[in-house]
């Protein structure tokens, strides 16, 4: 069993419930503990535009915990991943940043050492859990779904300071759902953006970006959409009917979490999964059969 | 110990005097130990300069000169021919460098006159040590090798040879013509590029003076400047050149017809497992493609290889071997050329989803009527003529992801491109280009791309980050930086422009040869501005597009370049070489070959002994004085000759 801190954020938590259900329901399966940790904060990505400074602190306070209890970190949600990762990077290449940094986090007694790795989901899945020991866990594969997979950007994103895949054919996603069965397929719009991120200064824009992409999916005939964050999955299952609305199309896209589809093709039940709380045409499909 | 040093002081102009006091300078050099006369002017390396050196030299008996002056490499040569003309040995003279070291490097006048001092003394410390050297003499091997056959090595090999010097034109692939016989039309001229070019293969190969070695590569080379031995393999063709008659009827009746990829195609099209390139191939024979042919993969063919039935001249040989064969020259030169880019590199531009997104050098071969498509464009998907096509420029060039470096052929080839399909293709085809800057900066070619921006084309500034798929076009969105706005372009098919890269197998070339490649992997030159076609190795040197990307026309310049460079040495019946090279003291040293480990142009070997021992030896004619091996040693017994311990040390007990 190998144990990560689970750095929930703050999206999944408060409205992606779905999410954390499904992988505190697989994860343990698949020979993973996830420890909680009660004191960590933001983790400083939505200020960054705000103050640098304090971004950086919050992220190397979140590390610094986890290095305390000599764990390494895994963050569902990519943007805090990223975040995270950012603020490492600077912290393990710049002593004279990291010194600064300690000197405010010794208010609390924390030190930033660098010790401990920050994992992604797909770096979960696919380096620590591997793909072997998901095939081995699959008892319903789902046969014959043809799958649109979404990346988003902080997933694979910026290249530089090395994220979880190829930044322009990623295809990590992909494997995992061959492997429980899926029919990934390429579609030329797989790299577009969610357009959540533009959701607070131009609303109707945000929803624009999302309708004309699940419109795409849509047309090319895909049975079923899968993402693996918090931000996207807000936009493509949440806010699907209106964004819809935005495109002229009526959307009837089932968006699941990578998480959810893994966990049914382990034969786990639709409702420990979280599955009735995504808000897309889940039901549409009868993905991994009655409840048993 | 000589005792009758004149010290000289530069004044280059005011480089030295501003920084440098000479004249205390001078007045100091005068009280040295050993030194008979120090004198000053203003510009050293003048006549006025060298005659007042020529007459010191004579009117005070001097044994040794010291000049305080610029950096050696740049007047060391020079000096040591007026010391030679005031009648001493051309190496009793030593260089105190007071410009690049000295004034240059500092502001405070005082210092500056300390330091310079500091770095006279220190030289007179060495000069009056110093030994006469003479120069040895090497007698050189008429003959020249050039490696590769495109348009480079054809024109330096009949330079060379017009010349009168014997030249051996080694080339890896059957035919003469490299790069330049696989395009259509060369810009800005519009000239047919194989009309061009093949006269000068015919030329290359009907030559008393060129020995053409086709389908052969360097496996090895020994020996320096003036006298290599060059190990050469022929490739065993499988077809008896003395016999072939370069029908082509093999190719008709081979079995493997229409099923083996043309390399020289760029893929596009699909050859026999015997072939001849192309019809204007030099020479003029076919060859048997061991991957491919079924005799030479499987061990048969059907009932019997339809090709020897087919071959009236009785030239198909399956037995042939491959040779070996050494020849001996006195200089090489490296013609090797470039690859390009394989753009699949940049996934996001779809070259591996498409087969409608192609190069620009697959589209040279689509217009060519020669190429698979007898000249017809088609878009390889559906066989159809394409409505639209589209451009994109620097596809992994001025790119810090993939090569930082311009390719400076890619704007020019999409422009000529472009000009030729509107000719082939009509006025109604939409044509595309979208691009980061035009780059036309060779003689014509600005007033090329004038005459292209008058015709209907679609000129887009920026970048393109992908290029979609649907079910039956390619899609881009191209943000166009001149009109601020955000285009959609449905096109046909892509033409992508890829980068010039170094040739795959060029690490290995370069170890065969021991010159050494950039940072980017082309061949380095000894220095870029004042010996662009020389190599770091005397007697090796480099042309065209293994050096760096570049066109034709700056192509067959350097390789007349390098021709003319490589005649200097082989219209010498004996060279001269440098006395500054290093040499071993057989009874201090103990045979550890640390010197051997080091020395970058294998000129030491170890030698052993009747009785057993065995000690370093160099040898003199290869040895470049870098001097490695000498600070190597661990018992102080490799020396260099004018760089020995004991005249080294003085110097610095002076300075320290």
């Amino acid at each position: 069993m190998k144990k990560f801190a689970l750095y929930p954020g703050c999206v999944m938590p408060t409205e992606q419930y779905a999410y954390e259900m499904s992988i505190r329901e697989i994860l343990p399966k698949l020979d993973v503990e996830l420890v909680d940790i009660k004191d960590f904060s933001c983790c400083g990505e939505p200020i960054k535009s705000v103050n640098q400074m304090l971004t950086l602190t919050l992220s190397a306070r979140n590390i610094a915990i986890a290095e305390k209890e000599n764990l390494d970190i895994f963050a569902p949600c990519p943007m805090c991943h990223l975040a995270l990762s950012e603020a490492k990077r600077v912290l393990d290449t710049e002593p004279e940043m990291k010194q600064r940094v300690n000197e405010k986090l010794a208010d609390e007694g924390l030190k930033y050492n660098g010790s401990s790795n920050l994992l992604s989901i797909l770096d979960l899945l696919y380096n620590v859990v591997g793909i072997e020991k998901i095939k081995k866990a699959v008892k319903k594969p789902l046969e014959n779904v043809k799958t649109a997979t979404h990346y988003g950007c902080h997933l694979i994103r910026p290249s530089e300071i090395g994220r979880s895949d190829d930044s322009e054919n990623p295809q990590k996603i992909e494997e995992i759902l061959k492997i429980i069965g899926m029919k990934p397929a390429y579609y030329s719009e797989k790299l577009d953006c969610c357009g959540g991120l533009l959701t607070a200064n131009l609303p109707e824009s945000a929803l624009a970006k999302t309708g004309q992409k699940l419109q795409r999916v849509q047309e090319q005939g895909f049975d079923c959409f899968v993402d693996t964050c918090p931000w996207c999955h807000r936009q493509y299952d949440s806010k699907q009917t209106k964004a819809g609305e935005t495109v002229a199309a009526k959307l009837e896209m089932p968006v699941y979490y990578l998480t959810q589809v893994i966990g049914l093709s382990m034969g786990i039940s639709s409702d420990k999964l979280g599955l009735d709380l995504n808000l897309s045409p889940v039901d549409k499909l009868s993905l991994g059969g009655k409840e048993t | 110990m000589s005792n009758k040093i004149g010290v000289f002081v530069c004044h280059c102009g005011i480089n030295i005097s501003q920084t440098v006091d000479v004249k205390k300078l001078v007045d100091y050099a005068k009280i040295l130990d050993g030194v008979a006369v120090s004198k000053d002017y203003k510009y050293m390396c003048s006549d006025v300069g060298a005659n007042l050196i020529k007459d010191s030299i004579k009117k005070h008996k001097l044994e040794g000169v010291v000049i305080a002056c610029c950096s050696p490499r740049m007047h060391e040569h020079t000096f040591r021919g007026v010391v030679e003309d005031g009648g001493i040995n051309a190496f009793n003279l030593e260089i105190a460098n007071i410009r690049e070291q000295c004034s240059w490097a500092h502001t405070d006048k005082q210092r500056a006159t300390e330091k310079a001092k500091a770095l006279v003394r220190s030289a007179v410390a060495k000069a009056k040590l110093l030994e006469p050297l003479e120069k040895s003499k090497i007698k050189v091997t008429p003959k020249a090798l050039v490696i590769g056959g495109g348009i480079a090595g054809i024109q330096s090999a009949l330079d060379l040879a017009e010349e009168g010097h014997k030249v051996y034109l080694v080339e890896k692939s059957p035919t003469l013509g490299g790069r330049m016989a696989q395009l259509d039309k060369t810009f800005p001229t519009l000239d047919c590029s194989g009309c061009i070019l093949t006269p000068k293969m015919m030329e290359a190969a009907n030559h008393p003076n060129i020995e053409l070695l086709t389908y052969s590569e360097v496996v090895g080379i020994e020996g320096s400047i003036g006298n290599y031995t060059v190990k050469i393999k022929k490739k065993a063709r499988f077809v008896d050149l003395d016999k072939c008659t370069g029908c082509g009827d093999c190719a008709d009746a081979c079995r493997m017809k229409g099923h083996v990829p043309s390399d020289f195609d760029e893929n596009m099209g699909k050859r026999s497992a015997i072939y001849m390139p192309f019809p204007q191939a030099v020479p003029l024979k076919c060859t048997v493609d061991p991957n491919y042919c079924l005799m030479l993969t499987k061990g048969k063919c059907g009932t019997g290889p339809l090709c020897v039935q087919a071959c009236q001249a009785g030239a198909i040989d399956f037995k042939q071997k491959d040779e070996e064969l050494q020849v001996k020259v006195g200089a090489i030169i490296v013609t090797t050329g470039y690859d390009l880019m394989d753009p699949e590199s940049v996934y996001e531009l779809g070259y591996s989803k498409s087969a409608d997104v192609i190069t620009s050098l697959q589209m040279e071969r689509l217009i060519n009527s020669s190429g698979p498509t007898a000249g017809e464009i088609l878009r390889p998907s559906t066989g159809e003529k394409p409505k639209s096509l589209t451009y994109i420029l620097c596809v992994g060039s001025r790119d810090e992801t993939e090569n930082p470096w311009c390719c400076r052929i890619g704007c020019m080839s999409a422009l000529k491109q472009m000009y030729l399909l509107k000719e082939k293709l009509g006025d109604d085809i939409e044509l595309n280009i979208c691009y980061i800057d035009i780059r036309s900066f060779g003689k014509g070619y600005e007033e090329f791309y004038r005459k292209i921006r008058g015709i209907n084309i679609n000129f887009f500034h920026g970048k393109p980050s992908e290029v979609r798929l649907t079910n039956d076009y390619l899609s881009i969105d191209i943000f166009d930086k001149t009109t601020n706005k955000l285009f959609e372009i449905k096109t046909d098919m892509v033409v992508l422009v890829p980068a010039l890269v170094p040739r795959a197998d060029s690490d290995e070339i370069t170890k065969i040869l021991r010159i050494s490649r950039g940072t980017d992997g082309f061949l380095l030159e000894a220095h870029p501005k004042l010996k662009p076609v020389d190599t770091a190795t005397n007697g090796i040197f480099i042309a065209g597009c293994c050096q760096a990307p570049k066109d034709i026309q700056d192509t067959v310049a350097q390789a007349s370049a390098a021709a003319a460079r490589a005649a200097n040495i082989l219209s010498k019946k004996e060279l001269e070489a440098e006395p500054q090279v290093s040499y071993v003291d057989e009874d201090l040293c103990s045979g550890c070959g640390t010197c051997i480990m080091v020395c970058p142009y294998s000129a030491i070997e170890l030698l052993k002994e009747k009785d057993g021992k065995s000690h370093a030896k160099v040898n003199e004619a290869l040895c470049m004085g870098c001097g490695a091996c000498v600070a190597a040693c661990p018992s102080g017994a490799m020396q260099q000759r004018g760089f020995k311990d004991k005249q080294l040390m003085p110097m610095i007990d002076e300075t320290v």
